[in-house]
Formats: structure tokens, sequence, C-alpha cells
């Protein structure tokens, strides 16, 4: 007992004291948090005011360009004029001209610049109000329709919420889409990532040879243990860094926005706009600018962190378990990098196989496809952190825990088995038939 | 300090070690020999409780072998090598608690056993950046650090250079008459002659030949003598019909050559024959070398 926590310390410390080890503690949450950053940041950023002169030779849209926050539309009765402007003042981006056309509705128009590239987004606007005022024109002049009538049909906007009647909770689907994708890859990363680690840490201790001085100290079972055990505890105490380091990441982000948050909770409950009176309000409509961002805040609102962090670290045990075991068994075999992908290919083909089944999962969560692939402990620590999100039943996660708690030690004595045979044969190629040998009873 | 009984060991249909049995004795230096693949490095890999016999126990130091005597054997393997990226002496600690030293313990005898090889300096150098030479000391350090009583080379010599190689066996003989007891492991036969005292001699998977080297070199002795003698000019040496001459060489008075003796006449026969026909400076047994025995062994 007192060598496999030598071997435990050894395999730990090795791995924690790397560079690379806190490089990469630094570089996710990073990653994380700017995923979680940029779009409120895009969202929220003020921007430059561009300065639009409009040249309508067909009188149509006489005050029919609208200025927003962004873009403002001034008159200008000559293209000549126009391009003065352009050239002398900075403030100006750039001069849109309608030509007169024979017909009464205009073709096209050109929307010119000089040096300074206006924005994407004035372009799609410019185009927007053309179109609209256009419409606008048609149907009033040509179809009769009154402007209360246009009004009305323009103020058509149909936005499906979804609830859940069990929980009676509003269901947010597309967040719980991008949560358990993301869960979804994170687990098949780290597991594939310190799985990998503990093939390599084997494959090493065999080519460099250093193995057969210390299984002449402890049993090979103890050594194989000592390593699995101590790679599991640095993936453990990454997470334990990410997370740590993600609340820190995310609370910085809630105290430099604190209306947004403020905001978003405040949609949540319409009562409480009233209260707070027409500052509420006008957040709220600041942010009707960026509703996918407060759809977002508001999905993760709503979302159980506490009980999808409890789950992960269960999956990501048992997960971890379940596969480090098979790869220190591949690892064995490989007495060089070359002959690693034949052994280590039987094991990396169910994740491989969860990973490309993964939009069907997200599609559907809880259908029998998604319930089976979360059962069969080859893809359940996958599947299962997909499904989370959504909400699983109770009887199915202990199944499937089940499943791999009756799993993890039979990998661990198949790979045990494998282990102690593979690690002292040097210099000679393993076979599929050679390993079968060693499983027969004598 | 060691028996070995009947141990019987197979991979599928292949046998790796057939009924093989041997004594070793405390003190002494035992000299496990044979060809590659004769089956040595599975007995010691038994002995270290790397593997299993399938069949056979081994009694160490009076007891059966249990896990725990592994603190008590030192092994240097001959496939050997130490973990690349680690720092020499956190390595050397790591293999020395391994072995069930004590922190303070494994430091303090580091630290004498590197002042001793004059390898102190190295303890914060990483092993990749040592030679393989200076890595044979380290292996070397933290295969006796914990003094253990059965000290087992396999292939010792192997890629040692001869600095080293030297430097091996004199820490071994050393730790010999401290104590502690050796196995070697070698199919160079020549490398164990002057220093072991007792051999098995492995060949596919059975034991061919134990036993003491000096008796062993005596019953395979073939009655052959080295002579060398001076006479004057006008005469020279002739030896009695049945007495076989080889390698005779005979200038400026001086006959030297190897003499075979028919089984029925002894070295005095010899030297009565000799003594009439010059003066004899010299008269020498001469006794197989283990590889002419070993030879002789395997090919029967």
């Amino acid at each position: 007992m007192r060598k496999i926590l030598l071997i435990i310390s050894r395999e730990y410390l090795s791995r924690v004291k790397k560079k690379s080890f806190w490089i990469l503690t630094i570089v996710v949450p990073l990653l994380l948090a700017g995923l979680y950053a940029v779009p409120i940041y895009l969202a929220l950023r003020p921007h430059e005011k561009t300065t639009v002169l409009v040249v309508d030779d067909t009188k149509l849209f006489d005050g029919a360009f609208k200025s927003s926050k962004e873009i403002s539309y001034q008159y200008a009765g000559s293209v000549d004029y126009a391009q003065r402007r352009l050239e002398e003042e900075d403030s100006v981006t750039a001069v849109l001209y309608i030509p007169a056309r024979e017909t009464t509705i205009p073709g096209d128009a050109f929307l010119y610049y000089k040096g300074k590239v206006p924005p994407a987004d004035l372009q799609s606007d410019v185009s927007e109000q053309l179109q609209s005022h256009i419409r606008t024109i048609i149907l009033q002049d040509v179809h009769g329709i009154t402007q209360e009538e246009f009004d009305q049909v323009n103020a058509t906007k149909i936005k499906v919420h979804t609830k859940d009647l069990e929980t009676g909770k509003d269901g947010f689907l597309e967040v719980k889409m991008a949560i358990g994708l993301v869960l979804g890859l994170i687990i098949f990363f780290v597991v594939l990532m310190f799985g990998g680690q503990v093939m390599t840490g084997v494959s090493e201790e065999k080519t460099s040879r250093i193995v057969e001085v210390i299984v002449s100290s402890v049993k090979p079972f103890q050594l194989m243990m000592g390593k699995v055990i101590g790679i599991g505890l640095v993936g453990l105490t990454q997470f334990a860094l990410w997370i740590i380091l993600s609340m820190v990441g995310l609370v910085g982000i809630q105290a430099a926005n604190p209306e947004l948050f403020e905001a978003a909770k405040a949609r949540q409950n319409m009562t409480e706009i009233a209260t707070k009176g027409t500052d509420a309000v006008e957040q709220m409509q600041a942010l009707n600018d960026a509703p996918v961002v407060t759809e977002l805040i508001q999905g993760l609102t709503a979302i159980n962190f506490p009980l999808i962090i409890a789950m992960f670290l269960i999956y990501f045990v048992l997960g971890y378990f379940f596969y480090a075991t098979l790869f220190a068994g591949v690892g064995a075999l490989v007495d060089s990098d070359t002959n690693a992908q034949q052994f280590s290919l039987p094991v990396t083909i169910p994740l491989m196989l969860v990973m490309i089944m993964m939009p069907a999962i997200i599609n559907e969560p809880t259908g029998s496809l998604s319930t089976w692939l979360s059962f069969i402990p080859f893809t359940s620590p996958v599947a299962m952190m997909i499904r989370i999100p959504f909400g699983v039943p109770a009887w199915q996660a202990a199944v499937s825990i089940a499943l791999l708690l009756l799993f993890v030690p039979l990998n661990t004595w198949i790979a045990g088995r494998i282990y102690k045979r593979g690690i002292l044969l040097y210099g000679k190629k393993i076979t599929y038939r050679d390993i079968f040998s060693w499983f027969k009873k004598k | 300090m060691l028996q070995v009984e009947h141990v019987t060991k197979t991979y599928g249909d292949f046998y790796a070690l057939r009924d093989v049995s041997a004594e070793v004795t405390t003190g002494h230096i035992f000299g496990l020999l044979g060809p590659n693949g004769a089956g040595k490095s599975t007995l010691i890999r038994i002995v270290n409780q790397i593997l299993q016999a399938d069949e056979g126990t081994i009694v160490f130091d009076g007891h059966p072998i249990r896990q725990s005597d592994v603190e008590n054997i030192g092994y240097l393997p001959e496939e050997r090598g130490l973990y690349k990226k680690m720092k020499v002496g956190e390595q050397a600690m790591y293999l020395a608690r391994l072995k069930g030293l004590s922190q303070s313990e494994a430091e303090k005898r580091l630290h004498w056993w590197f002042r001793h090889l004059e390898i102190d300096t190295w303890w914060n150098r990483k092993v990749e950046e040592l030679s393989k030479g200076m890595q044979q000391k380290v292996q070397f350090v933290t295969t006796v650090l914990h003094n253990p009583k059965l000290l087992i080379f396999d292939e010792p010599f192997s890629g040692f250079d001869p600095v080293n190689a030297t430097l091996l066996k004199k820490e071994i003989l050393r730790l010999r008459d401290e104590g502690a007891t050796v196995i070697f492991s070698t199919h160079n036969m020549s490398s164990v002659e002057e220093i072991c005292d007792d051999i098995a001699l492995i060949n596919h998977a059975e034991v061919v030949l134990s036993g003491n080297v000096k008796e062993i070199r005596q019953s395979y002795r073939k009655n052959l003598y080295h002579i060398e003698a001076r006479h004057s000019d006008d005469n020279s040496i002739a030896l009695p019909s049945g007495f076989e001459v080889k390698n005779a060489n005979d200038e400026k008075g001086l006959y030297v050559a190897d003499v075979s003796l028919p089984s029925s006449a002894s070295s005095n026969d010899l030297l009565s024959a000799l003594m009439p026909q010059g003066q004899v400076t010299a008269l020498q047994e001469i006794l197989p070398s283990m590889n002419d025995i070993f030879i002789e062994a395997v090919s029967q």
C-alpha cells in the first residue's frame, strides 16, 4: 500500500510539475470565458456612428430612411455635393445613390465609399430599408392597404417558447443543446487525453526499460494501478482548477456587466419590471438588440450547474477508469510508437463512434438511440453528459452508472493481465493471437 | 541463501524452464550460465517474483519466498533503463523508497554512494543529459543501495564500458566480502571463471551442469600439461609413445609444448621422462576453460 502511494505521488507530481499542465490549466478557462464573453461584448460594444448621405433621384424615399444608433441617414440634394462632402468630411462614411428609372420602381442603388470601407451591416441595413419602403409603396399605393394594416402585418413576429409540463419550467432547449454538446466534447477529450497519457506513460516505461527494475520492487498490477490513479488525480486537479478559474472569470464578467444579468433576470419575471421601473425597461430595450445573448444568459441561469458538475465528476472518474485501464493494457503492448495505432484503435473506436453520433443524441436526447448509448459503458460517459442538461430520469442514470461500476473492475482485470505479460516482452512483435493466448486457462 | 527446487515454467507448449534446481550458498558468487534464450532470465524473474513458477518452489533465507523478500534482493536486469525526464537524485530516491527505504535513510545512503563513485555533481541533472556509462553507474547504485542480502545481475557487463565494468567488478567483490550473496547471469563464460565460486549451466530450459567452479574444472580435466624445458643444442626433446604433443615450439634451446597424457600416466611420469633430456623450468596442468566445458556439456 505504501509503495502504491509512492507510485501515485510520482505519477502525479511529475505531471503537475510540468509547464504544459499549467498552460492547459490557464488556457482552457480563458477559452471558455472567451466563448462566453465575446458575444456579450459584441452585442454591447459602442458602435462607431456611420453617416450616410442619401441622394435620391427617384424622389420616392423622402424621409423613408430611419436613422438608428449606429447609422445616421442624411439627405443631400445632388451627387456632386454629396461626393464633395464624402471627400472633405471624415464623419461621412458613404453616399447612397438611388438613380431615377423609366419605371416607377427603382431597380438598383449604389453605395459609394472612399478608402474607408463601410461596415457590413450598413449594406444590409440600406438594402432592408430600401426594400421595406418599396414594399410599403407597392402595398399602399398599388393595392390600397392602409398604414395601420401595413404596420400590423409588419409587426407580426412569433417566437417559439418551449416548456416542460412535468417540471413546469421553460425549456431553453437551444441553450441545453449547447451545454450538452460542450459537456460531451469535454468528457470525450479528457478521457482521450488522460487515457492517452496512461498509454504513453506505460509504453515509455516499457521502451526505456525502467519497468523491470520497478516490477522487481512492486507487483506489476500495483505499478499499473498507481499510474492510472496518479494520472486520474492529475485530471481531477485540472478540473478543480478549471472550475475555480471559470467561476472567478464568471464573477468577473458579472461584476463588469451587472446590468446584463439584472435585465436578464427581470425579463424572466415580468412583475419585477414594474417594481424596477423605467430603468429596467430601458435596459431591456437595449437588450432587445441582442436577444440571443439574453436568451443564453436566461438559459444559463435556469440550468442546474451543481448537478451537472456532480454528474460530470462521476462520469469522468468512471469513464476515465473504464478507458485508462484499457489504455494501460495497450501501452504495455507497445514497444515503439509505430505500433501504438494497431492496439489503441480498438479502444478509441467506441469513443470516435459516439462522437459521430453526437448530433443524433442532441437531436433526440430522450430517444431510444440516446438512451441505449447512455447505458453502454463504452459510450455512456459521453452520451450521458450530452443528455444531462435536458434532464435524465434517475433510474436511467442509476443503470448507466451501475453498468460502468461493473465494467471498470472487469476492464482492470483484463488490462492487468495484458499489462503483466506485455511490459516484459521486449523486441518481440506481439500479435492479437498472443494476447488471446494469455487469457486461455492453463 | 537461495534454493531453487524443481522449478518449471511454460509458455503455452514452450518450456522456458524444466525441472530446474540450484543452490546458492550464502556469501558466494553464483554464476548462472547458458546461451541466450536458455531460460536464465526467466529463472531470475521468478526469483524476483516478477513471474510465477508453474511448479516448484524458491526458498529464500530458509523460508518459501514471499513478496516482502524483494526488499532483500537487489536486481539489475539485462534490459535496464531509467526515467529519462527525471532528475538523477529524485529518481534514485524513488527507486530506493520503492525498495522500502525511508526518505532520510535513502537520502543518506545515496549521498554516500554518489560521493563514493564520484557522481555527486549529477544529483540535479536529468537522466537524458547523462551518457550511457553515467546512467549505468546510477543504475548500479540503485541496485545495491538497500544493502540487499542477495544481489542479482543479469548480463551485468553487457553495455558497460571497460572502465565501468572494472569498477562494477570491484564493487561487487567488495559487497560480497561484506556478506552479500551474488548471482551473475551471463552467456559470457570468460567473465565468470575468475569471480564465480559456483555455477549452474542452463541449456534448453534445463540445468546441464552445476557445482563449484574449481571442482567442475577438476572433473573436466583432460590430463593436459604445459611444459617448458631447456636443453643443449645437440639434442632435442622426445617423449614416450602415448604422450601427445600439441603446439610444440623449440627455439634457441627452449622447448615449449602442451602435452596430453594417457590416462594411465601422471604429471610425475611426464616429469621423469623430461628430466634426463634437459632442465625443466615449468610444468603446469592446463584445466579446461569454462567455455570449453560449456561447449562440451552442451554438445553432450
